[in-house]
Protein backbone atom coordinates (compact mmCIF):
# COMPACT_ATOMS: atom_id res chain seq x y z
CA UNK A 1 0.00 0.00 0.00
CA UNK A 2 2.98 2.28 0.54
CA UNK A 3 3.78 1.99 -3.14
CA UNK A 4 0.58 3.84 -3.80
CA UNK A 5 1.73 6.67 -1.65
CA UNK A 6 5.31 7.04 -2.79
CA UNK A 7 4.75 6.67 -6.50
CA UNK A 8 3.93 10.13 -7.78
CA UNK A 9 1.46 10.01 -10.57
CA UNK A 10 1.30 12.74 -13.13
CA UNK A 11 -1.95 12.85 -15.06
CA UNK A 12 -1.80 14.85 -18.26
CA UNK A 13 -4.98 16.67 -19.29
CA UNK A 14 -5.20 14.42 -22.35
CA UNK A 15 -5.20 11.24 -20.31
CA UNK A 16 -7.84 12.67 -17.98
CA UNK A 17 -9.99 13.59 -20.98
CA UNK A 18 -9.55 10.09 -22.39
CA UNK A 19 -10.43 8.55 -19.06
CA UNK A 20 -13.52 10.70 -18.83
CA UNK A 21 -14.54 9.73 -22.34
CA UNK A 22 -14.01 6.07 -21.54
CA UNK A 23 -16.20 6.23 -18.47
CA UNK A 24 -18.86 8.21 -20.29
CA UNK A 25 -19.07 5.38 -22.80
CA UNK A 26 -19.29 2.83 -20.01
CA UNK A 27 -21.91 4.97 -18.36
CA UNK A 28 -24.00 5.11 -21.52
CA UNK A 29 -23.61 1.40 -22.00
CA UNK A 30 -24.48 0.60 -18.41
CA UNK A 31 -27.60 2.69 -18.72
CA UNK A 32 -28.83 0.31 -21.42
CA UNK A 33 -27.75 -2.80 -19.62
CA UNK A 34 -29.23 -1.72 -16.35
CA UNK A 35 -28.73 -4.79 -14.26
CA UNK A 36 -27.49 -4.73 -10.72
CA UNK A 37 -25.58 -7.80 -9.73
CA UNK A 38 -26.97 -9.06 -6.44
CA UNK A 39 -24.47 -9.63 -3.70
CA UNK A 40 -23.19 -13.18 -3.20
CA UNK A 41 -25.07 -13.30 0.08
CA UNK A 42 -28.30 -12.18 -1.55
CA UNK A 43 -27.77 -14.71 -4.32
CA UNK A 44 -27.38 -17.50 -1.83
CA UNK A 45 -30.57 -16.41 -0.11
CA UNK A 46 -32.36 -16.28 -3.41
CA UNK A 47 -31.40 -19.84 -4.20
CA UNK A 48 -32.67 -21.04 -0.86
CA UNK A 49 -36.14 -19.60 -1.48
CA UNK A 50 -36.16 -20.26 -5.21
CA UNK A 51 -38.48 -23.20 -4.71
CA UNK A 52 -41.39 -20.93 -3.86
CA UNK A 53 -43.26 -18.92 -6.47
CA UNK A 54 -40.32 -17.03 -7.87
CA UNK A 55 -41.98 -14.45 -10.09
CA UNK A 56 -44.59 -13.01 -7.79
CA UNK A 57 -42.58 -13.64 -4.66
CA UNK A 58 -41.33 -10.09 -4.78
CA UNK A 59 -44.56 -8.24 -5.14
CA UNK A 60 -47.09 -10.32 -3.28
CA UNK A 61 -45.32 -12.35 -0.65
CA UNK A 62 -43.06 -9.60 0.59
CA UNK A 63 -45.09 -9.17 3.67
CA UNK A 64 -46.25 -11.72 6.15
CA UNK A 65 -46.57 -11.47 9.87
CA UNK A 66 -43.03 -12.73 10.45
CA UNK A 67 -41.07 -10.74 7.90
CA UNK A 68 -43.01 -7.65 8.80
CA UNK A 69 -41.64 -7.94 12.30
CA UNK A 70 -38.23 -9.48 11.63
CA UNK A 71 -37.13 -7.15 8.89
CA UNK A 72 -37.65 -4.21 11.11
CA UNK A 73 -36.85 -5.25 14.57
CA UNK A 74 -34.49 -8.16 14.80
CA UNK A 75 -30.97 -7.00 14.34
CA UNK A 76 -28.00 -9.04 15.43
CA UNK A 77 -26.51 -8.14 18.76
CA UNK A 78 -23.15 -6.53 18.14
CA UNK A 79 -20.24 -7.91 20.15
CA UNK A 80 -18.66 -5.34 22.40
CA UNK A 81 -15.64 -6.78 24.18
CA UNK A 82 -14.09 -3.32 24.47
CA UNK A 83 -17.14 -1.83 26.16
CA UNK A 84 -15.37 -0.12 29.09
CA UNK A 85 -12.87 1.51 26.76
CA UNK A 86 -15.56 2.30 24.19
CA UNK A 87 -17.67 3.96 26.86
CA UNK A 88 -14.69 6.02 27.95
CA UNK A 89 -14.16 7.25 24.40
CA UNK A 90 -17.88 7.83 23.98
CA UNK A 91 -17.78 10.03 27.02
CA UNK A 92 -14.72 11.78 25.65
CA UNK A 93 -16.39 12.43 22.28
CA UNK A 94 -19.53 13.62 24.04
CA UNK A 95 -17.54 16.19 26.00
CA UNK A 96 -15.60 17.12 22.89
CA UNK A 97 -18.92 17.81 21.19
CA UNK A 98 -20.37 19.99 23.93
CA UNK A 99 -17.21 21.81 24.94
CA UNK A 100 -15.44 22.30 21.64
CA UNK A 101 -17.23 21.24 18.50
CA UNK A 102 -20.64 22.72 19.25
CA UNK A 103 -19.47 26.18 20.38
CA UNK A 104 -17.14 26.41 17.38
CA UNK A 105 -19.86 25.23 15.00
CA UNK A 106 -22.28 27.81 16.39
CA UNK A 107 -19.88 30.65 15.73
CA UNK A 108 -19.11 29.15 12.33
CA UNK A 109 -22.76 28.95 11.34
CA UNK A 110 -23.29 32.50 12.56
CA UNK A 111 -20.55 33.72 10.23
CA UNK A 112 -21.13 31.57 7.15
CA UNK A 113 -24.58 31.29 5.58
CA UNK A 114 -26.20 27.92 5.06
CA UNK A 115 -25.64 28.01 1.29
CA UNK A 116 -21.92 28.21 1.88
CA UNK A 117 -22.03 25.38 4.42
CA UNK A 118 -23.79 23.20 1.87
CA UNK A 119 -21.15 24.13 -0.71
CA UNK A 120 -18.38 23.14 1.72
CA UNK A 121 -20.14 19.84 2.39
CA UNK A 122 -20.38 19.26 -1.37
CA UNK A 123 -16.67 19.97 -1.72
CA UNK A 124 -15.70 17.30 0.82
CA UNK A 125 -18.29 14.92 -0.53
CA UNK A 126 -16.87 15.31 -4.02
CA UNK A 127 -13.44 14.24 -2.76
CA UNK A 128 -14.94 10.89 -1.80
CA UNK A 129 -16.24 10.24 -5.30
CA UNK A 130 -13.18 8.16 -6.31
CA UNK A 131 -13.71 5.88 -3.30
CA UNK A 132 -17.40 5.59 -4.15
CA UNK A 133 -16.66 4.83 -7.80
CA UNK A 134 -14.18 2.08 -6.94
CA UNK A 135 -16.48 0.52 -4.35
CA UNK A 136 -19.51 0.60 -6.65
CA UNK A 137 -17.41 -1.22 -9.22
CA UNK A 138 -16.22 -3.77 -6.67
CA UNK A 139 -19.85 -4.47 -5.84
CA UNK A 140 -20.73 -4.99 -9.49
CA UNK A 141 -22.66 -1.75 -9.80
CA UNK A 142 -21.15 -0.65 -13.09
CA UNK A 143 -23.71 2.02 -13.77
CA UNK A 144 -23.42 3.63 -10.34
CA UNK A 145 -19.64 3.51 -10.65
CA UNK A 146 -19.53 5.26 -14.00
CA UNK A 147 -22.08 7.73 -12.67
CA UNK A 148 -19.69 8.57 -9.84
CA UNK A 149 -16.86 9.12 -12.31
CA UNK A 150 -19.01 11.40 -14.43
CA UNK A 151 -20.13 13.23 -11.29
CA UNK A 152 -16.54 13.66 -10.13
CA UNK A 153 -15.39 14.94 -13.52
CA UNK A 154 -18.28 17.37 -13.89
CA UNK A 155 -18.49 18.62 -10.32
CA UNK A 156 -14.72 19.11 -10.07
CA UNK A 157 -14.78 21.30 -13.18
CA UNK A 158 -18.16 22.82 -14.04
CA UNK A 159 -19.22 22.48 -10.40
CA UNK A 160 -16.22 24.62 -9.34
CA UNK A 161 -13.96 22.08 -7.61
CA UNK A 162 -16.93 20.37 -6.08
CA UNK A 163 -18.62 23.27 -4.32
CA UNK A 164 -21.66 22.90 -6.50
CA UNK A 165 -23.46 19.68 -7.33
CA UNK A 166 -23.89 20.41 -11.02
CA UNK A 167 -24.25 16.73 -11.92
CA UNK A 168 -27.20 16.27 -9.58
CA UNK A 169 -28.93 19.61 -10.04
CA UNK A 170 -28.72 19.83 -13.80
CA UNK A 171 -28.34 16.26 -15.00
CA UNK A 172 -30.12 14.42 -12.22
CA UNK A 173 -27.12 12.17 -11.54
CA UNK A 174 -27.40 11.14 -7.92
CA UNK A 175 -24.52 10.03 -5.79
CA UNK A 176 -24.48 6.52 -4.38
CA UNK A 177 -23.37 6.09 -0.82
CA UNK A 178 -20.76 3.32 -1.02
CA UNK A 179 -17.50 2.80 0.85
CA UNK A 180 -14.94 0.09 1.44
CA UNK A 181 -16.61 -1.12 4.64
CA UNK A 182 -19.80 -1.72 2.67
CA UNK A 183 -17.88 -3.58 -0.03
CA UNK A 184 -16.43 -5.89 2.60
CA UNK A 185 -19.96 -6.39 3.95
CA UNK A 186 -21.24 -7.08 0.44
CA UNK A 187 -18.80 -9.97 0.17
CA UNK A 188 -20.11 -11.39 3.42
CA UNK A 189 -17.78 -9.88 6.02
CA UNK A 190 -19.59 -9.40 9.32
CA UNK A 191 -19.12 -6.21 11.26
CA UNK A 192 -16.97 -7.78 13.95
CA UNK A 193 -16.85 -6.10 17.32
CA UNK A 194 -17.90 -2.56 18.05
CA UNK A 195 -15.31 0.18 18.28
CA UNK A 196 -16.02 3.69 19.44
CA UNK A 197 -13.00 5.64 18.27
CA UNK A 198 -11.95 8.83 19.98
CA UNK A 199 -12.62 11.76 17.58
CA UNK A 200 -13.97 9.46 14.86
CA UNK A 201 -16.96 8.04 16.74
CA UNK A 202 -18.86 4.78 16.27
CA UNK A 203 -17.45 2.06 14.03
CA UNK A 204 -16.71 -1.63 14.05
CA UNK A 205 -13.81 -3.84 13.07
CA UNK A 206 -14.85 -4.22 9.44
CA UNK A 207 -15.65 -0.56 8.89
CA UNK A 208 -12.42 0.55 10.57
CA UNK A 209 -10.50 -1.47 8.00
CA UNK A 210 -12.81 -0.01 5.39
CA UNK A 211 -11.85 3.48 6.49
CA UNK A 212 -8.20 2.71 5.71
CA UNK A 213 -9.25 1.60 2.25
CA UNK A 214 -11.30 4.76 1.79
CA UNK A 215 -8.35 6.88 2.90
CA UNK A 216 -6.13 5.40 0.18
CA UNK A 217 -8.80 6.27 -2.38
CA UNK A 218 -8.99 9.87 -1.15
CA UNK A 219 -7.36 12.48 -3.44
CA UNK A 220 -5.57 14.06 -0.46
CA UNK A 221 -3.73 10.83 0.15
CA UNK A 222 -2.96 9.77 -3.39
CA UNK A 223 -1.91 13.30 -4.30
CA UNK A 224 0.27 13.21 -1.19
CA UNK A 225 -1.04 16.42 0.34
CA UNK A 226 0.75 17.55 3.52
CA UNK A 227 -0.70 15.89 6.57
CA UNK A 228 -1.24 19.25 8.27
CA UNK A 229 -3.46 20.30 5.39
CA UNK A 230 -5.28 16.98 5.50
CA UNK A 231 -5.84 17.28 9.24
CA UNK A 232 -6.98 20.88 8.90
CA UNK A 233 -9.39 19.95 6.15
CA UNK A 234 -10.75 17.13 8.29
CA UNK A 235 -11.38 19.51 11.19
CA UNK A 236 -13.11 21.98 8.88
CA UNK A 237 -15.29 19.20 7.53
CA UNK A 238 -16.32 18.17 11.06
CA UNK A 239 -17.13 21.73 12.08
CA UNK A 240 -19.09 22.28 8.88
CA UNK A 241 -21.01 19.05 9.35
CA UNK A 242 -21.81 19.91 12.95
CA UNK A 243 -23.02 23.36 11.90
CA UNK A 244 -25.41 21.76 9.42
CA UNK A 245 -26.78 19.26 11.92
CA UNK A 246 -26.82 21.30 15.14
CA UNK A 247 -29.33 19.87 17.58
CA UNK A 248 -29.61 16.39 16.08
CA UNK A 249 -27.03 14.83 18.38
CA UNK A 250 -28.58 16.44 21.46
CA UNK A 251 -32.09 15.33 20.59
CA UNK A 252 -31.03 11.75 20.00
CA UNK A 253 -28.83 11.34 23.05
CA UNK A 254 -31.09 13.28 25.41
CA UNK A 255 -34.09 11.08 24.64
CA UNK A 256 -32.07 7.91 25.04
CA UNK A 257 -31.81 6.19 28.41
CA UNK A 258 -28.35 4.88 27.67
CA UNK A 259 -26.95 7.10 24.90
CA UNK A 260 -23.95 4.83 24.39
CA UNK A 261 -26.14 1.79 23.75
CA UNK A 262 -28.52 3.81 21.57
CA UNK A 263 -25.70 5.10 19.37
CA UNK A 264 -24.14 1.65 19.16
CA UNK A 265 -27.37 0.08 17.95
CA UNK A 266 -28.20 2.97 15.61
CA UNK A 267 -24.77 2.61 14.01
CA UNK A 268 -25.32 -1.12 13.48
CA UNK A 269 -28.77 -0.61 11.91
CA UNK A 270 -27.60 2.27 9.77
CA UNK A 271 -24.68 0.33 8.31
CA UNK A 272 -26.81 -2.75 7.74
CA UNK A 273 -29.24 -0.63 5.75
CA UNK A 274 -26.43 0.82 3.64
CA UNK A 275 -24.89 -2.57 2.91
CA UNK A 276 -28.25 -3.98 1.85
CA UNK A 277 -28.87 -0.80 -0.14
CA UNK A 278 -32.35 -0.43 1.17
CA UNK B 1 -74.18 40.89 -10.60
CA UNK B 2 -77.31 39.12 -9.44
CA UNK B 3 -76.78 36.49 -12.08
CA UNK B 4 -73.30 35.90 -10.79
CA UNK B 5 -74.53 35.41 -7.29
CA UNK B 6 -77.21 33.10 -8.58
CA UNK B 7 -74.63 31.12 -10.50
CA UNK B 8 -72.41 30.82 -7.48
CA UNK B 9 -75.36 29.76 -5.48
CA UNK B 10 -76.26 27.18 -8.07
CA UNK B 11 -72.73 25.83 -8.02
CA UNK B 12 -72.92 25.64 -4.28
CA UNK B 13 -76.13 23.60 -4.43
CA UNK B 14 -74.61 21.23 -6.96
CA UNK B 15 -71.59 20.71 -4.75
CA UNK B 16 -73.73 20.03 -1.72
CA UNK B 17 -75.80 17.55 -3.70
CA UNK B 18 -72.70 15.84 -5.02
CA UNK B 19 -71.27 15.59 -1.54
CA UNK B 20 -74.48 14.04 -0.28
CA UNK B 21 -74.48 11.54 -3.13
CA UNK B 22 -70.87 10.67 -2.34
CA UNK B 23 -71.75 10.18 1.28
CA UNK B 24 -74.69 7.94 0.51
CA UNK B 25 -72.96 5.78 -2.05
CA UNK B 26 -69.43 6.05 -0.75
CA UNK B 27 -68.28 2.84 0.84
CA UNK B 28 -68.12 3.25 4.57
CA UNK B 29 -66.33 6.09 6.28
CA UNK B 30 -63.85 8.37 4.56
CA UNK B 31 -60.97 6.88 6.53
CA UNK B 32 -61.43 3.33 5.32
CA UNK B 33 -61.74 4.43 1.71
CA UNK B 34 -58.28 5.98 1.85
CA UNK B 35 -55.02 4.08 1.60
CA UNK B 36 -52.39 4.29 4.34
CA UNK B 37 -50.25 6.73 2.39
CA UNK B 38 -53.17 9.13 1.88
CA UNK B 39 -53.98 8.97 5.56
CA UNK B 40 -50.39 9.65 6.52
CA UNK B 41 -50.21 12.53 4.11
CA UNK B 42 -53.38 14.12 5.50
CA UNK B 43 -52.00 13.93 9.04
CA UNK B 44 -48.58 15.27 8.05
CA UNK B 45 -50.20 18.12 6.10
CA UNK B 46 -52.23 18.94 9.17
CA UNK B 47 -49.07 19.13 11.29
CA UNK B 48 -47.34 21.31 8.71
CA UNK B 49 -50.35 23.64 8.62
CA UNK B 50 -50.06 24.07 12.39
CA UNK B 51 -46.33 24.72 12.21
CA UNK B 52 -46.71 27.22 9.39
CA UNK B 53 -49.78 29.11 10.57
CA UNK B 54 -49.08 32.76 11.29
CA UNK B 55 -51.18 32.78 14.44
CA UNK B 56 -48.97 30.18 16.09
CA UNK B 57 -45.59 31.63 15.16
CA UNK B 58 -43.00 32.67 17.71
CA UNK B 59 -41.50 31.15 20.80
CA UNK B 60 -44.23 32.38 23.17
CA UNK B 61 -46.69 30.16 21.30
CA UNK B 62 -44.42 27.15 21.52
CA UNK B 63 -46.46 25.30 24.14
CA UNK B 64 -49.72 25.84 22.32
CA UNK B 65 -48.16 24.73 19.04
CA UNK B 66 -46.72 21.69 20.69
CA UNK B 67 -50.08 20.71 22.15
CA UNK B 68 -51.83 21.05 18.81
CA UNK B 69 -49.21 18.96 17.04
CA UNK B 70 -49.45 16.43 19.81
CA UNK B 71 -53.20 16.08 19.30
CA UNK B 72 -52.60 15.07 15.69
CA UNK B 73 -49.65 12.83 16.48
CA UNK B 74 -51.51 10.90 19.17
CA UNK B 75 -54.01 9.72 16.55
CA UNK B 76 -51.29 8.61 14.15
CA UNK B 77 -49.43 6.17 16.37
CA UNK B 78 -50.41 2.98 18.12
CA UNK B 79 -48.45 3.78 21.25
CA UNK B 80 -49.58 0.72 23.17
CA UNK B 81 -48.38 -1.61 20.44
CA UNK B 82 -45.13 0.32 20.13
CA UNK B 83 -44.51 0.13 23.86
CA UNK B 84 -45.25 -3.59 23.83
CA UNK B 85 -42.82 -4.39 21.02
CA UNK B 86 -40.14 -2.14 22.48
CA UNK B 87 -40.14 -4.35 25.57
CA UNK B 88 -40.18 -7.63 23.66
CA UNK B 89 -40.98 -10.78 25.63
CA UNK B 90 -40.61 -8.93 28.95
CA UNK B 91 -43.97 -7.26 28.29
CA UNK B 92 -45.79 -10.47 29.19
CA UNK B 93 -44.15 -10.59 32.62
CA UNK B 94 -45.76 -7.30 33.61
CA UNK B 95 -49.09 -6.86 35.38
CA UNK B 96 -51.82 -4.95 33.52
CA UNK B 97 -51.13 -1.98 35.77
CA UNK B 98 -47.43 -1.99 35.02
CA UNK B 99 -48.17 -2.28 31.32
CA UNK B 100 -50.41 0.79 31.41
CA UNK B 101 -47.80 2.73 33.32
CA UNK B 102 -45.11 1.76 30.86
CA UNK B 103 -47.25 2.76 27.86
CA UNK B 104 -47.66 6.21 29.39
CA UNK B 105 -43.95 6.64 30.01
CA UNK B 106 -42.97 5.31 26.63
CA UNK B 107 -45.44 7.63 24.91
CA UNK B 108 -43.93 10.64 26.65
CA UNK B 109 -40.44 9.56 25.65
CA UNK B 110 -41.40 9.28 21.97
CA UNK B 111 -43.24 12.58 22.08
CA UNK B 112 -40.20 14.25 23.55
CA UNK B 113 -37.91 12.92 20.85
CA UNK B 114 -40.15 13.58 17.90
CA UNK B 115 -42.03 16.70 18.86
CA UNK B 116 -38.67 18.32 19.45
CA UNK B 117 -37.66 17.32 15.95
CA UNK B 118 -40.97 18.31 14.37
CA UNK B 119 -40.83 21.76 15.92
CA UNK B 120 -37.58 22.48 14.12
CA UNK B 121 -39.44 21.86 10.85
CA UNK B 122 -38.66 24.63 8.43
CA UNK B 123 -40.42 24.09 5.14
CA UNK B 124 -38.43 21.01 4.22
CA UNK B 125 -39.89 19.11 1.30
CA UNK B 126 -41.47 15.76 2.04
CA UNK B 127 -41.50 13.14 -0.69
CA UNK B 128 -43.99 10.28 -0.61
CA UNK B 129 -42.25 7.57 -2.55
CA UNK B 130 -44.37 4.44 -2.43
CA UNK B 131 -46.59 2.32 -0.27
CA UNK B 132 -46.76 -1.43 0.00
CA UNK B 133 -49.95 -2.80 1.42
CA UNK B 134 -50.95 -6.33 2.20
CA UNK B 135 -54.10 -6.98 4.12
CA UNK B 136 -53.91 -4.95 7.29
CA UNK B 137 -50.15 -4.32 7.08
CA UNK B 138 -48.38 -1.59 5.18
CA UNK B 139 -45.01 0.05 4.76
CA UNK B 140 -44.74 3.59 3.45
CA UNK B 141 -41.50 4.94 2.05
CA UNK B 142 -40.98 8.67 2.33
CA UNK B 143 -38.06 11.07 2.47
CA UNK B 144 -37.51 14.54 3.81
CA UNK B 145 -35.19 16.87 1.97
CA UNK B 146 -33.16 18.77 4.50
CA UNK B 147 -30.41 21.12 3.35
CA UNK B 148 -30.35 19.47 -0.06
CA UNK B 149 -29.93 15.99 1.44
CA UNK B 150 -32.60 13.36 1.15
CA UNK B 151 -33.24 11.59 4.44
CA UNK B 152 -35.31 8.42 4.06
CA UNK B 153 -38.11 7.85 6.55
CA UNK B 154 -40.10 4.60 6.36
CA UNK B 155 -43.28 3.95 8.30
CA UNK B 156 -44.67 0.60 9.32
CA UNK B 157 -48.42 0.65 9.78
CA UNK B 158 -51.26 -1.63 10.71
CA UNK B 159 -54.93 -1.10 10.04
CA UNK B 160 -57.23 -0.91 13.00
CA UNK B 161 -60.93 -0.38 12.31
CA UNK B 162 -60.36 1.49 9.07
CA UNK B 163 -57.58 3.62 10.48
CA UNK B 164 -53.92 3.06 9.70
CA UNK B 165 -51.76 3.43 12.78
CA UNK B 166 -47.98 3.75 12.83
CA UNK B 167 -46.25 0.89 14.61
CA UNK B 168 -42.67 1.84 13.92
CA UNK B 169 -40.63 4.23 11.85
CA UNK B 170 -37.17 4.08 10.41
CA UNK B 171 -35.06 7.14 9.89
CA UNK B 172 -32.08 6.39 7.67
CA UNK B 173 -32.75 2.71 8.26
CA UNK B 174 -32.64 3.00 12.03
CA UNK B 175 -35.81 1.59 13.52
CA UNK B 176 -37.10 3.51 16.48
CA UNK B 177 -38.58 0.47 18.20
CA UNK B 178 -35.55 -1.74 17.60
CA UNK B 179 -33.31 0.98 18.95
CA UNK B 180 -35.32 1.40 22.13
CA UNK B 181 -35.66 -2.34 22.55
CA UNK B 182 -31.91 -2.82 22.49
CA UNK B 183 -31.56 -0.11 25.10
CA UNK B 184 -34.40 -1.41 27.30
CA UNK B 185 -33.01 -4.94 27.10
CA UNK B 186 -29.71 -3.88 28.58
CA UNK B 187 -31.38 -1.98 31.41
CA UNK B 188 -33.93 -4.72 32.17
CA UNK B 189 -31.22 -7.32 32.46
CA UNK B 190 -29.33 -5.31 35.05
CA UNK B 191 -32.01 -3.36 36.88
CA UNK B 192 -35.33 -5.06 36.11
CA UNK B 193 -38.57 -3.25 35.35
CA UNK B 194 -38.40 -0.94 38.35
CA UNK B 195 -34.98 0.30 37.24
CA UNK B 196 -36.27 0.96 33.72
CA UNK B 197 -39.25 2.93 34.99
CA UNK B 198 -36.98 5.00 37.21
CA UNK B 199 -34.61 5.73 34.32
CA UNK B 200 -37.42 6.87 32.02
CA UNK B 201 -38.92 9.06 34.74
CA UNK B 202 -35.55 10.68 35.39
CA UNK B 203 -35.05 11.23 31.69
CA UNK B 204 -38.44 12.91 31.31
CA UNK B 205 -37.75 15.25 34.20
CA UNK B 206 -34.64 16.67 32.61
Amino acid sequence: MHLLMTKKKRFSPVSIALLFFFFSVIHAWARVDDTVVPSPVAQAEEISVAGASASDAEEDDWIDEDSWDDDWEDGEVIADPLEPLNRLFFHFNDKLYYWVLKPVARVYSGVFPEELQIAVRNFFDNLRAPARAVNCLLQGRVRNSSQEVVRFALNSTVGIIGFGDFARDILGLDSSNEDTGQTLGYYGAGGGFYINWPFLGPSNFRDSIGKVGDAYLHPFIFLDVDWEVTAGAWVLEQVNYTALTLGDYELFTETALDPYAAVKDAYQQYRKGLIENK
Amino acid sequence: MIRNIMLQHKNGVVIILLTMVCHIFGAGSAASAKGPMDQLQVAVDEIMAILQSDELMGTEQKEKRKQMVLNVVVDMFDFREMARSSLGPSWNDLTAEEQDKFVGLFTSLIEERYIGKIDSYNNQKIIYKKERVKGSMAIIYTAIVDKELEIPIDYKLKEDQGKWLIHDLKIENVSLIANYRREFDGILRKEQFAGLVKKIEEQLEN
